[in-house]
């Protein structure tokens, strides 16, 4: 136990785990950035949030994504490393709500579009329990870089 | 979350489709600045009028099976989860100068706005949403079909 507390708040493996979830964070970000009315639509079919609040939503979550995830893969930097756990915090939010999200249309039967990665190519899946599940280590990796990073 | 903020400004202000932060009044959230009143909604008793009056070429933005279940009689199938290989060729059957009524499945289906955008950047002019979809319709009676005639498919 005391092993895998030891391996769990290692500098680097924390470094590879901020590496591993800010990369996904950033491929996320793109497209989203790219086409902010498509995503915007993609927010209004999961039926969360205020119309008026889904424009701002959808033009500056994606780039919150984006922040967080460039601050997580170049964590290891000196003059970058204060930032880190903000941004662990940050993508431990991110996640929950995309875990949240997800959940909810799941169970409320919405056939929606994920939004995941891909709003602009139409080619997108669907909001799915596989996508939920895809989305725990993730949530469990900002975590740890969150309350064990430094 | 400051730094996201100022860049989301930026960066929007320069894109050519990009959104309004508030969605003006009458639009849908989502639609560009450059869209902006060219997408408008009608809601189920306008589009019954445009049917019966056949002023309108109704496009069915839902999936391929579900059109096939069932469908607005005389409506083109354009499923917009597969735009990209639909578009071009139903484009023949898609005519400028007539008004396209677009709808999907319901209220939480942003389908048929992305594809009246999409339309509107291919040269369509004349297009309204229908507001709720496949659900207002049906449960405004609108007459319904089950099987696609080999003509509209």
């Amino acid at each position: 136990m005391a092993a895998v507390k030891r391996l769990l708040t290692h500098p680097v493996f924390l470094a590879l785990v901020g590496i591993a979830v800010g990369q996904e964070l950033i491929r996320a970000s793109l497209d989203k950035i790219a086409y902010p009315d498509l995503f915007a639509d993609i927010v209004h079919d999961y039926d969360m949030l205020p119309p008026i609040a889904i424009n701002a939503f959808a033009l500056i979550m994606p780039w919150t994504e984006m922040v967080a995830g460039a601050v997580l893969v170049l964590g290891m930097l000196p003059w970058l490393g204060a930032w880190r756990r903000g941004a662990g915090l940050l993508s431990t939010l991110l996640f929950a709500a995309f875990l949240i999200a997800i959940a909810q249309a799941e169970l409320r039967g919405l056939k929606i579009e994920c939004g995941c990665f891909d709003v602009g190519g139409m080619s997108s899946s669907q909001a799915s329990w596989s996508l939920f599940a895809r989305d725990i280590p993730l949530l469990l990796g900002s975590l740890l870089v969150w309350r064990k990073g430094q | 979350m400051c730094l996201a903020a100022a860049a989301a400004w930026g960066w929007n202000a320069r894109l050519p489709l990009g959104i309004p932060w508030l969605p003006s009044p009458g639009n849908r959230v989502g639609i560009p600045r450059a869209f902006e009143k060219r997408l408008p909604e009608i809601n189920a008793a306008r589009a019954l009028q445009l049917y019966e009056a056949a002023d309108a070429l109704f496009v069915d933005s839902r999936d391929q099976k579900d059109y096939e279940k069932d469908h607005i009689p005389g409506a083109v199938s354009l499923p917009m989860r597969k735009w990209t290989k639909a578009f071009p060729r139903k484009r023949g059957k898609l005519p400028k100068d007539r008004l396209l009524v677009l709808y999907c499945y319901g209220a939480h289906c942003g389908l048929s706005t992305r594809q009246g955008k999409a339309l509107l950047e291919e040269g369509y002019d004349r297009l309204v949403i229908l507001d709720y979809g496949w659900k207002t319709w049906t449960e405004a009676e609108g007459p319904t079909v089950k099987r696609p005639r080999a003509r509209e498919r």
